[in-house]
């Protein structure tokens, strides 16, 4: 399992991952990313919400109710065009970090 | 079967934000409780066990709810504030000034109101644009409009259709006043007709003409979100 400082930092680079794909709601979304990830990120309802709200306001993705083919109303998010902007910056900097890490432990471990 | 939104809003009672907003994060959460627990009971937990652990997602409802309080209003609340008031107050201060220099500049001419007497020589006691007048209803729906969209409260809305008015409502309860006092030229003896008059003519009609207009834009817009909302249910 992951630790929770860099669970924290991960989270928004996940979700807005998973929404590049289409639109999902709260917990389809949540599912997805703990599927995905196998176990390694899981997002609980009062993890995932505030989260949620805090990237719709930075207008990185947008919530929209829905009701799917049961009734069930829920809220769907889909990514904006500024979330998409976000995810290649996100995505270079999670991958300089993870590549400085593996270098890192390499040279340890030599 | 559990009422989950009944749930949710009595763990997040007094939860700071706009009614509409706290009632959508409320039927947010529930509906992702209601489908955790329907999961859990598709993998054959029993309905007890499945309700624990679903629960027990949330540890503490009070943190959760400051958590999405912080998320929602912190965040933005310039941006709201500056969607939901002062972009339709600006827009329709700028039209309601634009149209008046306009009328004034190409006509028609203003109706004058003056004082019947020996004294009406001095000042026209009140000049009133009628066709600027007959325009106002149109900026206050736009104003109301903006504001309404941009999920304004009811005070928000109301503030941005009445906002041109407010310079003139502020001239003629404080600055004429004050000049009257200070200002030896002014002509004192229209003064009380020129307050209310001019208070009628300046801030009375053009607010009526505004608030006609915003207030039935809002009244449609807000016919219109209901009528959604009952199809969406």
């Amino acid at each position: 399992m992951i630790g929770t400082g860099i669970k924290r930092g991960t989270a928004e680079l996940a979700v807005l991952s998973v929404l590049e794909h289409g639109p999902l709601h709260g917990y389809e979304m949540a599912r997805r990313i703990e599927r995905q990830t196998k176990g390694a990120l899981r997002f609980t309802l009062a993890a995932l919400y505030p989260m949620l709200y805090r990237m719709e306001q930075r207008g990185w993705i947008r919530g929209a109710w829905e009701t799917s083919s049961s009734g069930r109303r829920r809220r769907c998010y889909r990514i904006t065009p500024v979330g998409k902007k976000k995810l290649s910056p996100l995505r270079r900097e999670w991958a300089e970090l993870f590549g400085a890490l593996r270098r890192l432990t390499k040279v340890s471990n030599a | 079967m559990r009422d989950w939104e009944a749930l949710v809003e009595g763990h997040l009672t007094g939860l700071a934000l706009e009614p509409a907003e706290g009632a959508e994060v409320i039927a947010e959460l529930a509906a992702h409780l209601a489908e955790s627990c329907e999961e859990l009971r598709r993998q054959g937990m029993t309905e007890e066990e499945a309700v624990k652990r679903t629960l027990s997602q949330v540890e503490d409802w009070q943190n959760l709810r400051q958590k999405i309080e912080s998320a929602i209003t912190k965040e933005n609340i310039m941006t709201n504030r500056v969607k939901q008031f002062w972009l339709p107050s600006l827009v329709t201060m700028l039209l309601t000034m634009g149209l008046l220099a306009l009328i004034q500049i190409f006509g028609p001419n203003p109706w004058m109101v003056a004082r019947k007497n020996a004294w009406s020589l001095i000042a026209p006691v009140a000049v009133i644009y009628l066709p600027w007048l007959l325009s106002l209803p149109l900026v206050g729906a736009l104003g109301a409009s903006l504001s309404f969209r941009s999920g304004g409260s009811q005070r928000a809305v109301f503030s941005s259709i009445v906002f041109p008015v407010l310079p003139y409502l502020v001239f003629f309860l404080l600055a004429l006043p004050v000049m009257a006092i200070f200002n030896e030229r002014l002509a004192h003896n229209i003064m009380f007709g020129a307050l209310f008059v001019g208070l009628f003519a300046w801030v009375l009609a053009p607010g009526a003409a505004l608030l006609a207009g915003g207030l039935l834009a809002q009244f449609f817009l807000s016919r219109r979100l209901d009528s959604r909302r009952i199809a969406g249910s």
